[in-house]
């Protein structure tokens, strides 16, 4: 945080205007969610998020003319996940060739998990899962029998 | 039949949770040792999972995400993965015990070496795990595990002098004989066995594999209220069975087969049966409690699909990782370690576990987001904070108390 210089204070402050619709926290409402596809099943926890600066003129937001210099608009472009475990918890980063995207127009709906409008067997994060599924389990006996009897 | 059969869910993690083979020893060691002077740290553990059983179940009802997922969301995958750790290894020592129980309790049955039915057991856990509908599971092991009823009924064939039991029960007094130390060691492996976290993972897992919705909080609340009270009444009744029998006669147990000394002298053949089948029940659902708890925890905290409702190939890795741990169960057991002392050193994870397991919970149980209208109440609140408190001293003593006491020797 950067403290404001007295210099350039004039008068109260005026309150942050709140912009139109939901504000989400990055950190509180999005990292670490469950990420659904579109039938519910889990595809990933959410590692990180893809920010890419737009062109400011092109997008005017609600702090268009408030903002401070050298300030960029970012929007959120793909959701981010895949083998990174090991660096979010010892620190450092990854190879950029580790993470893994889900573009940002496939969320549906965010709410206490992330969820998808697409399956997640279409996705490429999930192959782990689909290489588990077609050399170990899919190969035992009754690996695609149903528990609960639908056929 | 319908109600009793809801509750069934309840009635299986209290089992794993007081009545796996750990703990049905444990119990008959206190009750052996300290008399009924320990009862109420069973009645202090209950009410603690209660609380914390409740509040998980209803955040899973209401926002239909099972506790792992929320204990990665608050704490990030720092401290959540130093949770992970803790709990996969009580919840993998648990099931080394859980297998080492069942071939221990066919022995009993059967006269043939346990080391022998250990594969037989296994395998028999993971055909369970494959195959059969979560449902059919809970109701099977659920109600044949309340054949150990028949702990309660032995208590009361014994006819014991009701008014010292209540004595020792009422004015807990250490024994002479034993340390301070040793009995406060014994109170916490009471405690955390009455908490362990991975009741709380399947007991939440299992609300979502049943679909629990808002409808469903009665249910919920139901399974909490039946489920864990009757297995802290029954652990009760095993140390009570060891107070009135073996404590008198200065018996020092070790062995799963002096649980049955009492019962044989109260109830006679018939008794004995029925409890052999009550724990081979009990360790079977307690098998089957960790072995789940162990994809459900892997599962959630990296983001895997999981649940028994869904076709194996459509949770390939959960399943991969219950086979694994059973694996790793058998491997364990075909050491020839004691599939009971196993147990002992989880007190040491849950040490970790319990603190980092209870907290999101809380923590969640009051985030509207998740719980709309059904946020915890002020009184909920507080007792969960108590709790809290209680865990921490209990998380901090663990160690030192074990190492001071060479685990309760």
């Amino acid at each position: 945080m950067r403290r404001r210089r007295p210099e350039r204070w004039s008068g109260p402050l005026a309150p942050e205007p709140r912009p139109a619709g939901r504000v989400l926290d990055a950190r509180l409402h999005l990292l670490d969610r469950q990420v659904l596809d579109d039938d519910e099943v889990p595809v990933c926890t959410l590692d990180d998020l893809e920010l890419e600066p737009v062109d400011d003129g092109a997008t005017p937001g609600p702090h268009a003319g408030t903002r401070p210099a050298g300030a960029a608009t970012v929007v959120v472009t793909a959701l981010l996940s895949g083998p990174v475990l090991r660096t979010r918890i010892f620190g450092g980063r990854p190879p950029s060739s580790r993470w893994q995207s889900v573009a940002w127009r496939h969320v549906r709906d965010l709410g206490t998990a992330v969820r998808l409008g697409v399956r997640g067997d279409d996705l490429d994060l999930t192959w782990p899962e689909r290489w588990t599924r077609d050399h170990v389990v899919g190969r035992l006996p009754g690996g695609r029998h149903d528990p609960e009897g639908r056929s | 039949m319908k109600k009793l059969l809801a509750v069934a869910l309840g009635i299986l993690t209290a089992i794993g949770g007081f009545l796996d083979i750990g703990d049905l020893v444990t119990n008959a060691v206190v009750g052996s040792r300290f008399g009924l002077s320990l009862a109420w740290v069973v009645v202090v553990g209950v009410v603690g999972i209660c609380v914390f059983a409740h509040m998980s179940g209803k955040v899973a009802a209401v926002s239909g995400r099972a506790t792992f997922e929320i204990i990665r969301e608050r704490l990030g995958p720092r401290a959540a993965g130093a949770n992970l750790v803790a709990s996969l290894a009580v919840t993998v020592l648990t099931l080394v015990a859980e297998v080492g129980g069942i071939a221990l309790a066919l022995q009993l049955a059967s006269s043939v070496d346990h080391r022998l039915w250990v594969p037989v057991a296994a395998l028999a856990v993971w055909l369970v795990l494959w195959r059969v509908k979560f449902e059919v599971m809970e109701n099977v092991t659920g109600l044949l595990g309340l054949a150990l009823v028949g702990f309660a009924v032995a208590v009361f064939l014994l006819g014991p002098d009701w008014g010292a039991l209540l004595d020792q029960a009422l004015t807990p007094q250490v024994p002479a004989a034993e340390g301070q130390a040793t009995y406060w060691y014994y109170a916490i492996a009471l405690f955390g066995a009455a908490m362990t976290p991975y009741e709380v993972f399947f007991f939440s897992s299992g609300g979502v594999e049943e679909r629990w919705s808002v409808k469903d909080l009665a249910t919920s609340r139901l399974n909490v209220l039946v489920g864990f009270p009757l297995g802290g009444l029954l652990s009760i009744s095993i140390a009570a069975c060891a107070a009135i029998v073996l404590l008198p006669g200065g018996v020092q147990v070790d062995a799963l087969s002096q649980l049955l000394l009492p019962v044989a002298q109260a109830g006679g053949k018939l008794l004995v049966a029925l409890i052999i089948v009550g724990i081979v029940a009990a360790t079977f659902g307690a098998a089957l409690e960790t072995a789940l708890s162990t994809g459900y925890t892997l599962a959630q905290y990296l983001g895997w699909s999981w649940g028994k409702f869904r076709r194996p190939v459509q949770a390939a890795r959960f399943h991969v990782a219950m086979i694994v741990a059973l694996v790793v169960a058998v491997g364990v057991l075909m050491t020839n370690v004691d599939p009971v002392a196993v147990t002992e050193y989880s007190v040491v994870f849950s040490a970790v576990a319990l603190p980092l397991t209870y907290l999101p919970v809380l923590v969640v149980a009051n985030d509207p987001e998740y719980m709309g209208e059904h946020v915890n109440g002020r009184a909920m609140n507080l007792l969960g904070t108590v709790y809290l408190v209680i865990l921490v001293v209990a998380s901090v003593a663990a160690i030192p108390l074990m190492i001071v006491t060479r685990a309760g020797a």
